[in-house]
């Protein structure tokens, strides 16, 4: 028998992925991620970070992060449950309680943590999940790990939501709604006032992912649930300090029950090496920053409306986003693909969205609005859209 | 270069138009009564569509001669090489035979341009072994392994060329015509086949993509199926016909049936291919019983297509809060609404009364999916 060659599958998985145009072509960013930025040796307009509010190079944030190294090291030098937890992880807990208007919180590796560990502890045998059926990959991966009962509903529809709930009502004991609170491809905004009322009405536990939300909607920022006023009524509100602040890690914000639970069950924040002092240190002081600087979110808000306006009133079609995500629809994947080279030509980098990720005719780019970013940045932007919307037959 | 075997059935939806409801064994009497070709305008539709692409290069084409493939590759400007000759007119000997001849030269995948007779013949010959995709172009499109359009065929095939494109199962229905004309409407499931498919693999949220493979999703659903049966003992199962259910079926071991419909108690199979009269049989040994249904086809239906033994009587019998509906995920997304058609318009209006159909589509996973009579 031929002797087995124990990793050959991976290159032949991977030259499939290849053949299919579907492995990612990673592309190299020289510097800091900045509203404008060094991308493969070229300085671009950055239209496709989670950066938001531009805070990754804030200077309070920055100096935070050199002085934590200073007085606490490089490391954490364990998990937290033995002796990695540090006054910093402790002070940041607190903070993100009192800056989100909840009892607690809970600090874990990544956003994607908070799910995958969380979740599968909320429900188990003899419960029952309800999920949006467009939900995170960091949720449907939590969401296998249960051996609830999985309810997917459609896509922002409350009313199949609760046609779900009423089936499951009299069969299970705990219910779990999941959601999230911005949809990361579309921009559009979860129904979270209504998905909160039938938490109420059936009992529900209900967990909202708010990683693109935090930050960008709400009372200063403070999220999908202030923005719809319904804190007291979500039991898990999960965030992430990747997005709009600027620096890493997720958490999860609520009761002190749920703080306490969660510190004790969720495998992957019990068993992962806590955050370094410097990541640490920095995500308190962007919490500063959003307590003590409204302005970020202002921006952001400003710039979202010029650009979106602007886009529309050159011809292009940006969807039903609700939020600074801002796809421009291409139809076709060659299209959008097309439009994504010649932006970067001209100096916009920005992603194309294609068919498997989003459905065949629903090609776009996605762009990201950055409250950095100035009116002269956004009219380069736009006319870089102009020039190459004409040059593929996207504009007339 | 994927070699396409490309074959037009000249006579498909010839009866159509003038009230046969299908044309096998009497296109002489469609023409006589006036009717005109169908299948040569939709080929070169599909045709035309596929040309425009640039993936169209990347494609060879064997096909059969005159009105069987290559008046159609010729107007569209398309090489070919003709691997069968047809003596006009033509009958489903010769699509039989053209099979045999694309079986022979290796292709990897054939375009037909027809109905469900014309599926079926195909079925007859190559089975599983090469994947087949329709042009809509006859009377009865029951089987699903139909575009929904000609221009939607042309995107499969340059999906195809580009390897974006799936192989699934797919059910070769049709409706038994001698029946029907004697005024009984019959639809029956004659095979499964191998069809390509658009994957939805969408997870969006993230730059992420991941196919649950159609397997990966049956044996969910049959693992959870058994489940269900190990925790009632005394319950009779009443297993449907098509794919999803054959694998529930396998783990009874050999005896289950592809294509009947088969009881099962306490995971163990207790009869296979029943007809009505021995389902009441059972049923009056049985007082407890469920049947488990899968849509057929590529329209949804769950009833009244392909099991027809599953009559009224059986259904009021069973009861319609004891019908367990199962779909993996990618086939309930290509299925906008559930659908009936039990010969009993009380019956189709209890169904159509629910709305909504709760469907297993995983392992303990369900999602609720819009039904109507």
């Amino acid at each position: 028998m031929e002797k087995r060659r124990p990793t050959a599958w991976m290159r032949e998985e991977y030259e499939k992925l290849v053949a299919a145009d579907l492995d990612w072509k990673l592309r190299v960013l020289q510097g800091p991620s900045a509203p404008r930025s060094i991308v493969d040796g070229r300085s671009v307009i950055m239209l496709c970070s989670n950066n938001y509010l531009n805070l990754s190079n804030h200077a309070r944030i920055k100096d935070a992060a050199k002085r934590a190294v200073d007085t606490h090291g490089a490391g954490s030098g364990s998990v937290r449950p033995i002796a990695g937890n540090m006054n910093l992880h402790e002070e940041l807990e607190r903070r993100i309680a009192r800056f989100k208007r909840r009892e607690a919180a809970l600090f874990y590796v990544s956003g994607f943590a908070g799910n995958a560990g969380l979740i599968p502890q909320l429900v188990g045998e003899g419960d029952a999940i309800f999920t949006d059926e467009l939900n995170h990959g960091s949720i449907i991966d939590g969401v296998r790990l249960t051996k609830a009962f999985r309810f997917i509903y459609r896509h922002n529809d409350a009313a199949d939501l609760e046609r779900a709930l009423k089936e499951a009502d009299p069969k299970f004991t705990k219910l779990l709604i999941v959601s999230d609170g911005v949809f990361s491809m579309d921009g559009d905004i979860a129904p979270v006032d209504q998905i909160a009322k039938l938490g109420e009405e059936y009992g529900a536990m209900v967990f909202i992912d708010d990683a693109h939300g935090e930050g960008v909607l709400g009372d200063g920022g403070r999220g999908v649930a202030s923005h719809f006023h319904v804190e007291e009524k979500i039991h898990v509100e999960l965030g992430t300090f990747s997005k709009a602040l600027g620096v890493v890690g997720g958490y999860v914000a609520g009761s002190n029950d749920l703080r306490n639970y969660a510190l004790n069950k969720s495998r992957t924040w019990l068993l992962s090496g806590s955050h370094p002092p410097a990541v640490t240190a920095a995500c308190i002081a962007a919490i500063d920053v959003l307590e003590t600087e409204p302005w970020h979110v202002e921006r952001l808000w400003e710039n979202t409306r010029y650009y979106k306006k602007e886009l529309v009133s050159l011809g292009f079609d940006v969807g039903n986003s609700a939020t600074p995500i801002t796809p421009v629809m291409c139809g076709e994947a060659s299209v959008a693909k097309r439009l994504s080279e010649r932006l970067f030509d001209l100096g916009v980098f920005a992603l194309p969205i294609v068919f498997p990720m989003v459905a065949r005719d629903k090609a776009r780019i996605r762009t990201i609005m950055n409250a950095g970013l100035s009116r002269e940045d956004l009219d380069e932007a736009l006319n870089a859209f102009e020039r190459a919307g004409k040059a593929v037959g996207l504009l007339k | 270069m994927a070699r396409i075997g490309f074959l037009v059935n000249p006579v498909a939806g010839l009866g159509g138009r003038v009230g046969l409801k299908g044309t096998d064994g009497v296109a002489d009497e469609a023409v006589r009564r006036g009717a005109t070709p169908v299948a040569p305008a939709k080929a070169a539709e599909m045709l035309r569509a596929l040309a425009a692409k640039p993936q169209a290069r990347l494609l060879t084409w064997l096909t059969c001669s005159g009105p069987m493939g290559e008046d159609a590759l010729n107007a569209a400007g398309l090489g070919h090489d003709v691997v069968y000759r047809c003596q006009p007119p033509t009958t489903e000997e010769d699509t039989r035979k053209a099979c045999r001849a694309f079986l022979g030269r290796g292709v990897d995948l054939i375009v037909f341009v027809g109905g469900d007779g014309t599926a079926r013949d195909i079925a007859s010959i190559v089975g599983s072994v090469v994947p087949i995709v329709g042009v809509p172009s006859g009377v009865k499109m029951h089987s699903a392994v139909f575009g929904l359009h000609p221009e939607s065929v042309a995107a499969i095939l340059a999906d195809f060329v580009g390897g974006h494109t799936a192989t699934v199962d797919a059910e070769i229905l049709d409706l038994d015509e001698d029946k029907y004309r004697e005024g009984e409407w019959v639809v029956r499931l004659y095979a499964t086949a191998k069809t390509l498919h658009e994957p939805t693999l969408i997870q969006t949220g993230k730059l992420m993509f991941e196919a649950a493979t159609e397997e990966d999703a049956r044996d969910g659903i049959a693992e959870y199926l058994l489940e269900e049966m190990d925790q009632a003992p005394d319950t009779l199962y009443l297993l449907g016909p098509g794919g999803t259910l054959h694998r529930v079926k396998q783990r009874f071991g050999a005896g289950g049936t592809l294509l009947g419909i088969d009881a099962a108690k306490g995971k163990t199979l207790v009869a296979a291919d029943l007809d009505e009269a021995a389902i009441l049989r059972l049923l009056d040994a049985h007082p407890v019983a469920k049947l488990v249904l899968s849509p057929i086809g590529a329209q949804g239906f769950i009833l009244g297509r392909g099991n027809l033994e599953l009559s009224p009587a059986v259904l009021r019998r069973i009861g319609l809060r004891n019908v367990v509906v199962v779909a993996t995920p990618d086939k309930l997304r290509h299925t906008p609404d559930l659908r009936v058609d039990t010969g009993d318009l009380e019956l189709d209006r209890e169904f159509a009364q629910k709305e909504y159909l709760f469907v297993v589509q995983g392992y303990r996973e369900m999602k609720v999916h819009p039904i109507r009579g």
